[in-house]
């Protein structure tokens, strides 16, 4: 819904601006949906004019159809499936984490989610020596865990004793540090200005400190949203669907990863599990995995845990596998 | 910087009216100007100035951090992070089990969460932390001052002169031990008055009055610099009784969660809250969990749940970013919190008393 202003195409004058706005057309949507000859009487504008003004507003804004073929193209050569580190985790999301996609981690407080998201965003520093934007909103991020599992996943062992000796065994995990960048986002207008501003950097292509950007992981959308919604005020579903939107631009213009992570509750104190933020939110990742612990209580410490597929366009729902976030 | 309307901060009447009118980015705000705009939409020139101050200023940040400079953003790299971190303190417990099972001691810049049954420690953890926090740093703490809010009136101040004065007798005798110019110097100004006058106590009584607490706290956190532990004792007693309306108890606790998350990184603090426990009764049998809900589960970033095993005090480290779960035993005597103190000979018999899942295997042996 774009306001009608002079300059907004070749045909546009502030006159004719004037005229329509007396009668009552002010957007875009107004102009072209309405019946030009009859506007043209009206307005005592020329019907030819009116007509060439209306191609054009139709060009610049309206959508495309592409064709099936050239989608699948242009998918082909820019998804890219991103290993997770952990071979069961890439067997339930078949191989990986796609590209364009934003795939979500749900599970109860304590099961590990933000200790998924480290894990990952240290197998693809790592890894595959490509950039992550880690967005943190519930001050979980810990730099020496991360550090830790940077350590562990080097594999080979006596290649990292003999450089030891040498002093140079960390310098691959610093470098993998480097290439992670953390934004601490504490209110959701401080995260739409946060994703805005990456999404301005990657469409100017600033190569300064970011290198090629492959993921952006966002822990968690619930913390920032939760606080707007419910009551009697919509504004909160408002700002949910804007985020929504904002996270698939990212994720589809730029080819990035997107994963989220959000909390679960119940109906009441003894009902199943269900996903927060509501039905809206649900149709926003492709993926959705759940994590639970092994044991049900606290009582009972481990670190194993379950994760199961509970939405996905490729793999059927209900697989579970075990995964260790010792 | 095309920045969408419905993405400002602004009121929601007016973000309606401005979406209505056709208004899509920012840009498109800033050009038309304040007189436009108060013709475009119908509201008065002051209010369409103070909206357009707030676009400019939104706009302007975005701006500066496009160039580069950090700014307002809290945006690093994970390696500058983990430098930060390994120079940062840990507020210590005196009881070295739980600060090995905590990493060092509660963490700075962390929300921590202290949850447990009446009568097993909470209130007094809380107290050792905020005499703890005072320690100087050459005797290993972070010499920071602390904030005490009490919702439940259990804070005794002769219970906090008991725990300084001890851990004041403490630090003398370390001094002594060591004998280093800078502790002799440290302990002048680490006295009893001191430590009692650098705890700044509030009380609320209601969930509003610990509400307006925690959002004026930023304030007075700026003039108190040094505050380097803040203690809610009690967040669930506001909270839970008197609560018809339990969707917005769950945004007040939210918008409380993340205020204080915001509170702990800006200023560089610790943020101790205690929580009670609560029965869930499943199908068969009935389990002690923490309060207020699922969703407040996720505002704390570390967990730590204090329980009762016949006799002995143990604490469950239950949720932590960088620590694996375990459990550990405490003693709380008239100096505050220690550790419980095996004696060498009976170690192995009382290890199997205070952890009942494993076999008694030097009973075994012993047998």
């Amino acid at each position: 819904m774009v306001v009608l202003r002079a300059g907004l195409c070749p045909g546009l004058t502030e006159d004719m601006i004037q005229l329509l706005r007396a009668n009552g057309i002010r957007t875009v949507v107004d102009f072209v949906s309405s019946d030009l000859e009859d506007v043209a009487q009206k307005c005592s504008l020329s019907y030819k004019a009116l007509v060439a003004v209306r191609r054009v507003l139709l060009a610049q804004f309206s959508a495309f159809p592409a064709n099936g073929a050239d989608l699948y193209e242009e998918l082909k050569s820019s998804t890219a499936i991103l290993p997770t580190g952990s071979p069961s985790l890439d067997q339930l999301l078949d191989s990986g984490l796609y590209t364009g996609e934003v795939t979500e981690l749900m599970g109860v407080p304590g099961t590990g989610k933000t200790q998924v998201c480290l894990a990952i965003a240290a197998s693809v520093s790592l890894g595959l020596k490509q950039h992550v934007v880690f967005l943190d909103s519930t001050g979980g991020f810990t730099a020496s865990r991360l550090y830790q599992m940077l350590r562990a996943q080097t594999e080979d062992e006596e290649e990292q004793a003999i450089l030891g000796r040498l002093r140079l065994c960390f310098v691959p995990q610093l470098e993998a540090l480097q290439r992670i960048q953390v934004v601490r986002v504490f209110s959701i207008y401080e995260l739409l200005s946060a994703l805005q501003e990456l999404r301005d950097r990657l469409s100017q292509q600033v190569v300064s400190s970011m290198g090629p950007l492959k993921m952006v992981v966002l822990d968690s959308v619930s913390a920032v949203i939760y606080p707007l919604l419910g009551g009697r005020q919509s504004e909160g579903l408002a700002l949910m669907m804007q985020l929504s939107r904002e996270l698939k631009t990212l994720a589809r213009e730029f080819s990035l990863a997107v994963v989220v992570t959000n909390q679960v509750t119940r109906d009441s104190s003894t009902g199943p599990l269900k996903p927060a933020l509501g039905r809206s939110w649900s149709f926003v990742p492709s993926t959705r995995v759940l994590l639970e612990g092994k044991g049900a209580t606290w009582q009972k410490g481990t670190t194993q845990r379950v994760a199961s597929l509970a939405k996905s366009p490729r793999q059927p729902t209900g697989i579970q596998v075990e995964l260790d976030i010792g | 910087m095309q920045r969408e309307v419905g993405t400002l901060p602004l009121a929601p009447a007016l973000r309606a009216r401005l979406a209505a009118a056709g208004f899509q980015t920012a840009q498109e705000l800033l050009d038309t100007g304040p007189c436009g705009l108060s013709k475009e939409i119908g509201i008065s020139r002051e209010e369409a100035l103070e909206a357009l101050q707030v676009v400019r200023q939104e706009c302007h940040g975005d701006a500066a951090r496009m160039a580069g400079g950090s700014g307002a953003t809290r945006r690093c790299t994970a390696l500058e992070l983990l430098e930060e971190e390994q120079t940062q303190g840990f507020i210590i417990t005196f009881c070295s089990a739980l600060d090995n099972i905590l990493g060092g001691g509660v963490q700075l810049t962390k929300i921590t969460e202290i949850c447990g049954a009446p009568g097993v420690g909470k209130t007094q953890l809380c107290m050792q932390l905020a005499v703890d926090v005072q320690i100087p740093e050459c005797f290993g703490g972070v010499a920071g001052e602390a904030v005490f809010i009490d919702t439940e009136g259990s804070f005794m101040v002769d219970r906090v002169v008991d725990i300084a004065s001890a851990c004041v007798q403490h630090c003398h005798l370390i001094a002594e031990a060591q004998q280093e110019e800078d502790h002799r110097k440290a302990l002048e100004t680490f006295s009893l008055e001191n430590i009692l006058s650098h705890i700044y106590y509030f009380r609320c009584r209601d969930y509003v009055e610990l509400l307006a607490q925690v959002y004026l706290l930023p304030e007075f956190l700026s003039e108190h610099s040094k505050v380097r532990l803040v203690v809610i004792d009690g967040i669930a007693f506001p909270f839970r009784h008197d609560f018809e309306d339990l969707s917005l108890r769950t945004r007040l606790l939210n918008g409380l969660a993340q205020q204080l998350i915001i509170i702990a990184n800006d200023h560089k603090s610790a943020v101790v809250l205690t929580n009670q426990m609560t029965t869930r009764i499943g199908q068969s049998q009935s389990t002690l969990v923490p309060a207020l809900g699922e969703s407040w589960g996720h505002a704390a970033t570390v967990r730590l749940i204090l329980h009762w095993d016949n006799s002995q005090r143990l604490a469950t480290l239950y949720k932590s970013p960088s620590q694996k779960e375990s459990t550990i035993a405490y003693h709380i005597t008239s100096h505050g919190f220690r550790d419980v103190q095996p004696p060498a000979v009976t170690h192995s018999a009382e290890g199997t008393e205070m952890n009942p899942r494993k076999r008694p295997r030097t009973e075994q042996e012993k047998q």
